[in-house]
């Protein structure tokens, strides 16, 4: 079949300028929580991302290399998702996960999908799935900061939370909480999405509806400190500002995106507080891409010349 | 929590037939290349299970049950459905011929779908009475419907990418299939 | 151009020309729901054959008597009797085996394969044709599915067939035991498939090319 005129799904600026400066910049954005991370956990974090961004951008340029295709590896791509894939591992994690991490992500997830534009979830948020639901041992016990005073307690604020604990605020902030590498210092990440926002990178929608949603369901539920703690806690700001908003994998409509940021609002919700795992910010993240194609159906907006069919 | 809302909830997240269980797998991958033919046929599963989880509940508990004929269960709830499924297309015809366009294609097509005859199946086994069996009928066919809607708007945006030769057809399908398992195993736990 | 049909040419056309899992893609169901054990695969392979034979020989002996209006309740009739003949015998005889294949074994009644053949080859062919293309697409489907479900037992459990595999410091990759797991095995052996397929063609193509 020769394809004179390749049609391919959004984004269609495909001018590898632009595609490169929105990933440099996204890199930028997310510069600060990576080094909270080393400087929270150690040498170990920096040891994972160095790895994890090196096999992403690896397995992308072995696969389009076997496969003949036009080598995109300059695009930077492969370097954010190698990133927020090395962010959502605990700190202790063996090597070897995000090398099959990189994998999943560029090849399974997005390869054989046509490449960037083609995949219809989150390459890291995927490959993180499939490990976690994999190796739940590995990917769900968190290490302690070099700077907590009881060290040998790991248990994450969401599950202090959901014994009835409390967490403080401020340790919250800083992030001196047990937790995977990159999200636990939220003062960094919320900086990095900010920039990304009065950038125009991001569209805000999405991570205001997202974490708005999660705050007005918990405020319901257990009142105000407690809206707050949880907001602070687990992926959901990495997962707002970094993973929801992925241009391939988010609808592309006003209307879409407000419902994709509720939509994910509502599942975190729902995961964290009724179902097994602690923290249903992937999966939640994960099912609304599945649902992104059905709401970019029916929120997509007129188009332009078409005839509106009788019923 | 109220029995119904949690097999609503059971029956479209947790424990869908499709993406969580292996049933219904044949027509979910045939049918799922445009998504007016998904939408057709999941409202024609949706009415023969729905109808069929009926019937054959008052077959197990007013025939077979009472004459100790439960051996008889796979064959007497087979028939039921063949003939439920001949039934339909031949009522729609007269009675409703535009909904008989609609589904008419896909109703042949239902007697061979296992999710009718494992919910009618599984609605014994749970042992449910004859209101929740219809309605958790109802739940499994629209969890159904859900799975098949879903990957026909992602396949039908891969239509338009640039997939390799060799991802093209099933195997493009069966990746894309497994990868929303994985969206659906959050929900793990829920009910 | 018909070409002559004897015992052997139908057995391997079943077997691998119009293999049912990896060409026809029929029997879905099975072949992903069961597949994480090697001893699941084979067993569910043989039962499936074992039905698919029977069911293709009555149906293939009474192609003249059964009217083609009620054609399809009979030949459901007709698998169904055999696939409670099966299911019965494996709970007096296998009932580990029948246990951990669950609602499966009912559900071969549906199993499209046996459908599919029933209605387009049986209704059409002398008895032991029939037989030949019953054993040959029942021992098709069992070999994918076997090869399918050894592939995720390896990886999902490091085992295959009971038998530890891999070293000791391999760790279980559980997904592969779920339903993705499933789905995306399936999928990378359809993309072999497809490969080997494209590279007949390309080189027929050749061949054709150069003649």
């Amino acid at each position: 079949m020769q394809k004179k005129l390749i049609i391919t799904s959004s984004p269609h600026i495909r001018d590898g300028v632009t595609t490169r400066r929105i990933m440099q910049e996204v890199c930028l954005a997310l510069a600060p929580a990576g080094i909270a991370g080393i400087v929270l956990f150690g040498v170990s974090a920096a040891k994972l991302i160095a790895i994890s961004v090196l096999s992403c951008v690896l397995f992308e340029y072995l696969y389009q290399k076997l496969t003949n295709q036009k080598i995109a590896v300059g695009d930077w791509s492969a370097v954010v998702t190698g990133l927020l894939l090395a962010y959502n591992l605990p700190a202790n994690a063996p090597v070897w996960i995000p090398i099959i991490g990189g994998a999943i992500a560029m090849i399974l997830v997005k390869g054989i999908f046509g490449g960037l534009g083609s995949n219809f979830m989150n390459p890291a948020l995927t490959a993180r799935a499939v490990m976690f639901v994999s190796w739940g041992t590995i990917m769900g016990s968190y290490p302690a900061t070099n700077y907590m005073v009881d060290a040998t307690s790991s248990a994450t604020p969401l599950s202090v939370l959901a014994n009835g604990g409390t967490v403080s605020i401020s340790q919250l902030l800083i992030g001196n909480i047990p937790g995977v590498l990159g999200e636990t210092c939220k003062i960094a990440i919320i900086l990095g999405g900010l920039y990304l926002i009065l950038r125009g990178i991001i569209d805000w929608k999405i991570p205001v509806c997202f974490i708005g949603t999660v705050f007005l369901l918990y405020l319901c539920k257990d009142g105000f400190q407690m809206a707050v703690c949880e907001i602070l806690s687990g992926a959901l700001m990495l997962g707002a500002f970094f993973m929801a908003t992925d241009y391939v994998t988010s609808p592309v409509s006003n209307l879409g995106r407000i419902i994709m940021g509720v939509g994910c609002g509502i599942l975190l919700f729902v995961i964290r507080a009724f179902a097994n795992y602690p923290e249903g910010c992937s999966f939640a993240i994960l099912f609304m891409n599945v649902m992104t194609p059905l709401i970019d159906r029916f929120t997509v907006p007129k188009i332009f010349g078409e005839v509106k069919k009788h019923a | 929590m109220n029995v119904y809302l949690s097999m609503l909830i059971g029956f479209l997240l947790v424990n869908n037939y499709v993406m969580c269980q292996f049933f219904g797998i044949c027509p979910f991958l045939g049918v799922s290349k445009k998504f007016d033919t998904a939408l057709g046929m999941g409202m024609a599963v949706t009415f023969v299970i729905t109808l069929a989880s009926f019937i054959t509940w008052l077959i197990q508990y007013y025939l077979l049950t009472p004459f100790n004929l439960g051996y008889l269960q796979t064959i007497a709830f087979i028939l039921v459905i063949a003939v439920l499924v001949q039934v339909v297309e031949n009522a729609l015809k007269k009675l409703s011929f535009s909904l008989y366009q609609a589904l008419g294609v896909y109703l042949p097509l239902i007697t061979t779908n296992c999710v009718v005859l494992a919910v009618a199946i599984n609605n014994i086994t749970d042992g449910w009475n004859l209101l929740e069996a219809t309605f958790s009928g109802c739940c499994s066919a629209l969890g159904f419907t859900l799975a098949l809607l879903l990957l026909a708007c992602i396949r039908e945006r891969l239509e338009l990418s640039n997939m390799p030769k060799w991802m093209q057809g099933s195997p493009g399908a069966l990746i894309t299939a497994g990868l929303m398992a994985i969206s659906f195993m959050g929900f793990g736990g829920l009910i | 151009m018909h070409k002559k049909q004897n015992f052997l040419s139908v057995f391997l056309n079943g077997l691998i020309v119009e293999n049912p899992t990896f060409v026809l893609m029929l029997g879905m169901c099975p072949t992903l729901g069961i597949t994480t054990q090697a001893m699941n695969g084979v067993g569910m392979g043989l039962a499936t054959t074992f039905v698919l034979v029977f069911s293709n020989l009555f149906i293939s002996l009474l192609r003249n008597i059964i009217p083609d209006k009620v054609r399809i309740p009979s030949y459901i009739v007709i698998i169904a009797s055999f696939v409670t003949l099966i299911d019965l015998m494996m709970q007096a005889f296998l009932p580990d085996l029948r246990a951990s294949l669950g609602t499966y074994i009912p559900l071969i009644t549906v199993n499209c394969i046996i459908f599919a053949r029933a209605e387009s080859f049986a209704a059409k062919n002398p008895p032991i044709l029939s037989i030949a293309d019953g054993l040959g697409m029942g021992l098709g489907f069992t070999v994918s599915i076997t090869l399918l479900s050894c592939i995720r037992e390896l990886f999902g459990s490091g085992t295959i067939f009971g038998l530890q595999m891999m070293p000791e410091a391999y760790q279980p990759m559980a997904v592969m035991n779920q339903v993705p797991g499933g789905f995306i095995t399936l999928g990378l052996m359809m993309i072999l498939v497809n490969f080997i397929r494209l590279a007949i063609q390309n080189k027929n193509s050749r061949k054709e090319a150069a003649a």
